[in-house]
């Protein structure tokens, strides 16, 4: 484990990201060598900051950037901060959000460092692994090696940065024909004095094996003012071998006034499954963009997505299933709720290649208003060159159903109450997604609090 | 012996639904022990009268009044009505996916008594209720009214009433869409229900159901208002003779409606 601080947070700067490369470079290699990494992997770090470098950042005219905000979502690329074992702030795992009970094995980290580490004696006999991704690196360099970046080149320049300037990240592994009862969990406290984060989660199912993962990310200090909005990328990677079956969870409830945005990809075998659930409530704004890759027959991948707005938070989610493969399916489920005057879009592609027969392909979008100024903006996209297919689209945005309000009202509960009562079940319905009975758990919760907050908040 | 004061009175109501005036004064008195039946074809008002007793958004009272153990209720939330003693058992109930069975009791009950019902005595009381109305422990972790068949509903509308004790129960059409069996499970958990203290008031299009639960007065409702009133044998008539006798009577504008 790394011993001394790493600080290197001021050397690039701006708004619009002035982008020095020479010092990036530099920084990525310091960065590297500072964790103790193979040069392998520093190889990786580099080229993909080349293929950074060579790409542009979003300007808003892409039609999957049009409405989002262009104020709120920084436009640079700073090397994170990491330090040492002993600098840390002191968060323990207990004291995490998502602490979960049951779980098969978990690497909880914060600020670059690994708090807490384990895994149960049923995995790690069936050979599954579940490491900080440095120590990966070293531990299991062939195997990380293999599957570093395997699901294809970076989407964009945020991807691209974010394999290049990760200083946080797992690595999960489950050999061929392994089967893990619980899950296993990823644990992130974000540093709220330390800046930018870049994580890196990379989960690969092999052959017939079946695995979850849960990936929690919380604040440190979700009271802090901070004096400029830290920016949070996550890259994940998700690769689900021919019958193998892989279930990914992702809550966050980042710091208030951060930045969010991830990549997850998925990479469907044949006669495979991805599961991802994804559940935002911190942040200012929240960008997701999901991208399901189902080349292989007869695959099976499903994206849920579920989260509250509240005050002037931007949810944006966008996505896409994009089929190649014979007789695969894919579903879409996104469920929110808007309080004050959040707004939130989901901009969901359904893309069928000609190859793509007997795709079965659905999505629903589905945003409950809440109150006057908040708005939501789902825009379902169908693109299909097969000829034999099923594919289907809803997007639905409106107030609660005043005859499920009158319903709870006319049994004594009062409307506020009854409003509650009938968005923590349209979210739990999505919510029912994460494989965890605990974190399931968490995540009413947090609705719960969030629709709270608004009765309380300006 | 002297008069028991009325349990639930209601005085020269009048409903309107998007402007148009569906129930054209209507008065009726409940005593405590009594069962009400109002009787009525289709269109004479009888869900709008059921809806607006228990405040829907969507019915406005234009005039008369109701009253709850001497209490105004018109100005009242549809909850302050619940908490208040005042049950709707719906025609429709309204399915709330996600939220479970159970936990709605729970809020319902404790709602209903003003505090929070301990765990074990709410298992208890649950538990009765259930097996009396030969529902499935299973019945309530399923979702509100989400995927139930008609009967099923019905007798979670049951399940609901048995549980709550109000002082005045509203059935709007319980006994549609029930086959004999459950009818006659339905129409037990009423009577089971039913004691001195409390008042039913059966809304209905049949006289089926009151084979089951006898009346002690029945009403015949055409046009948004009460056109006869009568013992059980009313009932009788009307199922021998129909609606018609009754009809000529109205005026022609209500009948219209």
């Amino acid at each position: 484990m790394t011993q001394a601080t790493l600080d290197v947070t001021d050397a690039v700067d701006g708004a619009e990201s002035e982008l020095k490369p020479d010092d990036l470079r530099a920084q990525v290699e310091q960065l590297s060598r500072r964790q103790g990494e193979p040069d392998w992997l520093l190889a990786f770090r580099l080229a993909s900051l080349e293929q950074a470098l060579g790409m542009e950042w979003w300007t808003g005219q892409e039609e999957s950037w049009r409405r989002t905000p262009r104020e709120r979502l920084p436009r640079r690329a700073r090397v994170g901060h990491v330090s040492g074992g002993s600098n840390g702030t002191a968060t323990s795992v207990s004291q995490h959000v998502f602490a979960p009970d049951a779980h098969a094995g978990l690497v909880h980290q914060i600020d670059g460092r690994v708090a807490a580490s384990d895994l149960d004696e049923q995995a790690s006999a069936q050979g599954v692994i579940i490491l900080p991704l440095s120590e990966a690196a070293r531990e299991v360099p062939s195997l990380m090696q293999e599957w570093l970046g395997a699901v294809g080149p970076p989407l964009d320049r945020y991807d691209a940065f974010g394999r290049a300037l990760w200083t946080q990240g797992v690595f999960v592994y489950a050999p061929r024909g392994a089967v893990l009862d619980e899950s296993l969990f990823y644990l992130v406290t974000q540093d709220v004095q330390r800046g930018d984060h870049w994580h890196y989660t990379l989960v690969v199912a092999e052959r017939e094996s079946q695995v979850k993962l849960i990936d929690g990310g919380d604040a440190n200090d979700r009271r802090a003012q901070l004096d400029e909005t830290p920016l949070i990328h996550a890259s994940v990677e998700l690769i689900a071998e021919d019958g193998a079956h892989l279930e990914f969870a992702s809550v966050q409830r980042w710091h208030r006034q951060s930045a969010a945005i991830s990549t997850t990809r998925g990479r469907v075998g044949r006669d495979a499954s991805i599961r991802v659930t994804t559940a935002a409530f911190g942040a200012d704004l929240d960008k997701q963009r999901i991208d399901m890759d189902m080349s292989h027959d007869g695959g099976f991948a499903e994206i849920r997505g579920v989260f509250v707005g509240d005050g002037k938070q931007h949810i944006e989610h966008v996505t896409r299933q994009h089929h190649k493969g014979v007789g695969a399916s894919s579903d879409l489920l996104i469920r929110g709720a808007l309080t004050d005057e959040s707004q939130a879009v989901q901009y969901g592609l359904i893309r069928i290649e000609p190859e793509g027969q007997k795709t079965n392909a659905h999505q629903t979008m589905r945003n409950l208003l809440l109150a006057d100024g908040a708005g939501a903006d789902p825009i379902p996209m169908l693109e299909i060159e097969a000829d034999d297919v099923k594919c289907s689209h809803a997007a639905a945005v409106g107030p609660v159903d005043p005859d499920q309000l009158f319903y709870l009202q006319a049994r004594g509960i009062s409307p506020q109450d009854a409003e509650r009562m009938v968005v923590r079940g349209f979210l739990a319905e999505i919510a029912d997604g994460v494989p965890d009975a605990h974190m399931r758990d968490v995540i009413d919760e947090l609705v719960e609090i969030q629709l709270e907050t608004k009765a309380v908040a300006p | 012996m002297t008069a028991t004061p009325p349990l639930f009175e209601i005085d020269d109501l009048q409903v309107s639904v998007a402007d148009k005036q569906i129930v054209n004064g209507l008065t009726l008195s409940l005593r405590p022990g009594e069962v009400h039946a109002i009787m009525g074809p289709n269109g004479s008002g009888k869900s709008t009268l059921a809806n607006s007793l228990m405040g829907h958004p969507r019915y406005t009272v234009t005039g008369g009044d109701v009253h709850l153990q001497g209490e105004s209720v018109v100005e009242m939330s549809p909850d302050e009505r619940a908490r208040a003693g005042l049950f709707l058992a719906f025609q429709y109930p309204t399915d709330i996916p996600g939220v479970s069975m159970i936990n709605f009791l729970r809020r319902a009950i404790s709602a209903r008594r003003g505090e929070e019902i301990p765990v074990r005595e709410f298992r208890q009381v649950l538990n009765e209720v259930l097996g009396r109305l030969q529902m499935d422990e299973q019945f309530v972790r399923r979702y509100v009214n989400d995927g139930f068949s008609g009967g099923e509903k019905k007798r979670a509308e049951i399940l609901q009433l048995g549980l709550l004790q109000p002082l005045v129960a509203v059935m709007d059409e319980t006994d549609s869409g029930l086959d004999i069996d459950a009818l006659r499970i339905v129409s037990e958990g009423i009577n089971t229900f039913h004691s001195d203290d409390n008042a039913i008031l059966l809304i209905t299009h049949y006289q089926r159901i009151l084979r089951y639960v006898q009346p002690d007065h029945v009403h015949v409702l055409i046009g948004g208002r009460i056109v006869e009133s009568g013992d059980a044998s009313l009932a009788e008539r009307l199922e021998r003779d129909g609606y018609e006798p009754f009809m000529e009577r109205t005026t022609e504008g209500v009948l219209s409606s």
